[in-house]
C-alpha cells in the first residue's frame, strides 16, 4: 500500500535529521537521556502527523494559484502562496501551545523535564521543514500527506533515540579533549547518518 | 567611524569565539543541507546574514511596544515576512540558486539563530548594535557553511562556483573526484573536523564533561 | 497604554497582520512579471538541453527563438490541432502544462538543427517523492531519440535527483522508441540488466524508484504521442 511504503520511506531513506538534517538544535541538546528523547520525539511526532495534514489542506484549497476556485469563478486566478510560510508557522506555533497544554495537563513530570524545548518544538526545523516538504512534493491526497507527516516524526524519533543511547555510553570512552560534547556528537551523527544511508535500496 | 571596543566584540565575536554554529550550537538545521557546492553555501549564508541583522533592526525598534504575550509571535512573524521577502527577490532575479535552496530558504524561519539572537539580544539592545549583532551572527554562520561548501564541491566535484579547478592532467593520472564528499553526512563529519580544530586552539571552550 | 492591556494587544496584533499582508502582496505583485519571466526561461533551458544546447539565462530565449521553428499542438489521434500554431510563449503549446492539463492538445516543438527537423516532446510522470519531467527530441523517422533532458523537484540528492544529469540522459541518444513498427518506448532498468525486446538504458543505482518512474513516463507519457510519431515514421518512408 503506498501510504505503509511511504512510511518506511521517511523513517528510513528520507529521514529528517540523517539525510536533511532538520531538528538539529534541540535534538543535540536533549540526546543525552534517552527517556527524555523519548518523550520530545513522541511530542514531534504527534505535531508533524498533525499539522502536515492541516497545512496540506490549507495549501490545497486556500493557498496556491488557483486553489480558491471552489469559492467562485472569478477567484480561480488568485495566487495566495506568498503567505504560505506565515500561515504554516502560525498553525505549527498554534498546534504547539495546544501540545504544550495536554503535556502540562496529563503527564507534569514530562513537561518539567522537557522543560524549554517543549515551546521550542514550534522552532524545530523539522516541523516547518515536512510542511515545506509537503507543498514542494505534492502529495496525492490528505491520507498520504497524514502518511507522510506520521513517518516524518517517527524517523525523527528513532534518529534521537538513537542518539541518546549512544551518547549515553559514550560516557565511559576516552574522546580526545577538543572533540568533547559537541565535535564528538557530530561525528557520531555523520557516521549513523552514513549508516543509514544503506536503506536507499528499500523497495516496498 | 571608528568602532567603540564594545561594538567591535558584537560584530567580530560571533565569527570567533560567540560562533552560533560551533559555540552557541544554533542554526545547524539549514547549514548543512546546502553545502555540497559553494554557491548555494554563499547565498544561504547572505541571505541569513541580511535576514538576521534586519528582524534584529526591527525588533530591536518595537522591542519597547510588544506586548509580552504574543512576543513570539510577533518575532515569529517578522522573520517569516522578511524570509517570504528574501524568497520572492530570489525567485526573480536568482532563479537558479532559489531551485538548489529549493525549501531551505523557508526553513530560514526556523533556523534557531534568529530567534536565538531576538530574544538573547535585540528585545534589549537598541537598534545600531542589534544590527551589528545581526551581521555578526550572519557572517559566523556564514563563513562555516563557506569552508564546508569549499571543501565539499572542491573534493567532491572539482570545481569551484561551477569553474573546473583540478586541473585534466590529474583525472588522467588515475584521480577521482570523492564521491563521499557528495553526500550528506560528510558535512557533519566536517563540521565535527572544524570544531576538533577551534577548540584545539581555543581551550577555554572544551567541554569538560 | 498599559502595554499588557488586551485591547492594546488585540490592536497591535491586528495591525501587524494588516501591514504584513499588504507588504506581501505588494511585493508579490510587483515581482511576479520578472518570476514568471523566470520560469519561462527555465523551461527554454530544458528544452533546449534536450537538443544538447546548454544555453545561460542571458542566451536562453534568444537561442530557443533561433532554433524552435514551430509549435503546435496535436490530438492523441497524431493530428494538428487547427489554430494552435505559435512559438510565442502565451500560444498553446509552450503556454500547456501537460501534467495539469492535457485536455486541448498535446504540445509539439519542431527545431531546426544542422537542416534537419527534430520533434521535441514535453513528458511528465511521477518519481520518488514527487512529479519528475522532462524533453525527448526526437528525429523525423519519429523512433530515434537525438536527446532527452529530465528533471525533478524533490528527488533524494545523489539518488533519484542523478535523473537530471547529462550522464544519465546522455545515454538516450541515438535510442529507438519503436521496434517493428510497434511502440516498444525505451526500458530503464537495472544496471546490469539486459533487455532483447527493446532499446534500454541503465537506471540509477540506488534511485529504483526514480528510475522506475522514468519508465513509466517514457512508456505512458511519450506513449501519448504514438500515433503522432507513427505518422512521421510512415511519411518518411
Amino acid at each position: 500500500m503506498e501510504a505503509i511504503s511511504l512510511i518506511v520511506r521517511s523513517i528510513f531513506v528520507d529521514n529528517m535529521i540523517f539525510a536533511y538534517f532538520l531538528g538539529m538544535c534541540s535534538f543535540l541538546a536533549v540526546s543525552k537521556n534517552v527517556k527524555t528523547a523519548l518523550g520530545l520525539g513522541i511530542a514531534v511526532t504527534f505535531v508533524l502527523s498533525l499539522t502536515v495534514p492541516i497545512n496540506y489542506m490549507l495549501e490545497n484549497y486556500v493557498l496556491k494559484a488557483g486553489a480558491l476556485e471552489w469559492l467562485g469563478e472569478q477567484f480561480a486566478e488568485v495566487d495566495l502562496s506568498v503567505f504560505s510560510l506565515l500561515i504554516f508557522i502560525a498553525v505549527i506555533a498554534s498546534f504547539t501551545q495546544l501540545v504544550e497544554m495536554v503535556i502540562e495537563r496529563f503527564s507534569p513530570s514530562l513537561y518539567s523535564s522537557l522543560g524549554i524545548f517543549l515551546p521550542l518544538i514550534a522552532v524545530n526545523c523539522s516541523i516547518l521543514g515536512g510542511s515545506l516538504f509537503m507543498q514542494q512534493r505534492e502529495f496525492a491526497d490528505v491520507g498520504i500527506a497524514t502518511a507522510y507527516g506520521f513517518g516524518s516524526g517517527i524517523g525523527w524519533l528513532l534518529a534521537i533515540v538513537g542518539m541518546a543511547a549512544v551518547r549515553e555510553k559514550l560516557e565511559y570512552s576516552n574522546v580526545p579533549k577538543p572533540l568533547k560534547g559537541l565535535g564528538i556528537t557530530f561525528i557520531l551523527t555523520g557516521l549513523m547518518a552514513l549508516g543509514f544511508m544503506s536503506f536507499a535500496g528499500i523497495n516496498i | 567611524m571608528a568602532l567603540s571596543n564594545k561594538t567591535k566584540a558584537v560584530l567580530l565575536g560571533p565569527l570567533n569565539k560567540n560562533n552560533p554554529i560551533i559555540v552557541q550550537v544554533l542554526g545547524i538545521c539549514s547549514a548543512l543541507a546546502v553545502t555540497s557546492k559553494l554557491e548555494p553555501a554563499l547565498v544561504m549564508a547572505i541571505a541569513v546574514t541580511i535576514v538576521t541583522a534586519f528582524s534584529n533592526v526591527i525588533i530591536s525598534m518595537l522591542r519597547n511596544t510588544i506586548p509580552n504575550r504574543i512576543r513570539i509571535i510577533v518575532q515569529l512573524v517578522v522573520v517569516a515576512t522578511l524570509v517570504t521577502l528574501v524568497s520572492e527577490v530570489l525567485k526573480a532575479f536568482a532563479y537558479d540558486v532559489n531551485k538548489q535552496l529549493s525549501v531551505f530558504v523557508g526553513l530560514i524561519v526556523t533556523n534557531c539563530i534568529l530567534m536565538g539572537r531576538l530574544e538573547a539580544f535585540a528585545l534589549g539592545n537598541g537598534p545600531w548594535p542589534s544590527f551589528l549583532d545581526g551581521i555578526g551572527n550572519g557572517l559566523g554562520y556564514g563563513w562555516i557553511l563557506v569552508v564546508i561548501g569549499f571543501v565539499r564541491e572542491l573534493l567532491g566535484s572539482g570545481t569551484l562556483l561551477g569553474y573546473p579547478i583540478i586541473p585534466k592532467s590529474f583525472y588522467e593520472a588515475g584521480y577521482q573526484n570523492n564521491g563521499l564528499m557528495m553526500l550528506a553526512p560528510m558535512a557533519l563529519l566536517l563540521i565535527g573536523v572544524i570544531i576538533w580544530i577551534h577548540r584545539s586552539q581555543n581551550k577555554e571552550l572544551q567541554e569538560t564533561a | 497604554m498599559n502595554r499588557e492591556n488586551n485591547v492594546y494587544t488585540i490592536l497591535y496584533a491586528s495591525i501587524m497582520v494588516i501591514i504584513v499582508a499588504v507588504a506581501l502582496a505588494f511585493t508579490h505583485q510587483s515581482l511576479s512579471e520578472q518570476q514568471t519571466k523566470n520560469v519561462n526561461i527555465d523551461k527554454m533551458q530544458q528544452i533546449l538541453r534536450s537538443l544538447h544546447i546548454n544555453a545561460s539565462t542571458n542566451e536562453a530565449e534568444s537561442k530557443y527563438n533561433e532554433l524552435i521553428k514551430n509549435s503546435y499542438l496535436v490530438t492523441p489521434q497524431g493530428e494538428k490541432v487547427e489554430g494552435s500554431e505559435g512559438t510565442k510563449t502565451s500560444d498553446p503549446a509552450f503556454a500547456t502544462d501537460i501534467a495539469v492539463d492535457a485536455s486541448k492538445g498535446l504540445p509539439v516543438f519542431e527545431a531546426e538543427i544542422e537542416g534537419r527537423t527534430i520533434y521535441i516532446l514535453p513528458m511528465s510522470g511521477k518519481g520518488l517523492w514527487g512529479p519528475i519531467w522532462g524533453y525527448i527530441a526526437i528525429e523525423s523517422d519519429g523512433s530515434t531519440v537525438y536527446g532527452a533532458d529530465f528533471s525533478h523537484q524533490g528527488e533524494t540528492p545523489g539518488l533519484g535527483a542523478e535523473i537530471a544529469t547529462p550522464q544519465f540522459g546522455g545515454q538516450f541518444d541515438g535510442k529507438h522508441l519503436f521496434r517493428d513498427n510497434t511502440f516498444t518506448s525505451i526500458a530503464v532498468v537495472k544496471p546490469g540488466q539486459l533487455v532483447s525486446d527493446r532499446d534500454y538504458v541503465d537506471g540509477i543505482s540506488g534511485g529504483t524508484i526514480t528510475s522506475k518512474g522514468v519508465n513509466a513516463m517514457l512508456l505512458e507519457s511519450v506513449g501519448q504521442y504514438k500515433n503522432f510519431l507513427m505518422n512521421l515514421n510512415a511519411a518518411k518512408k
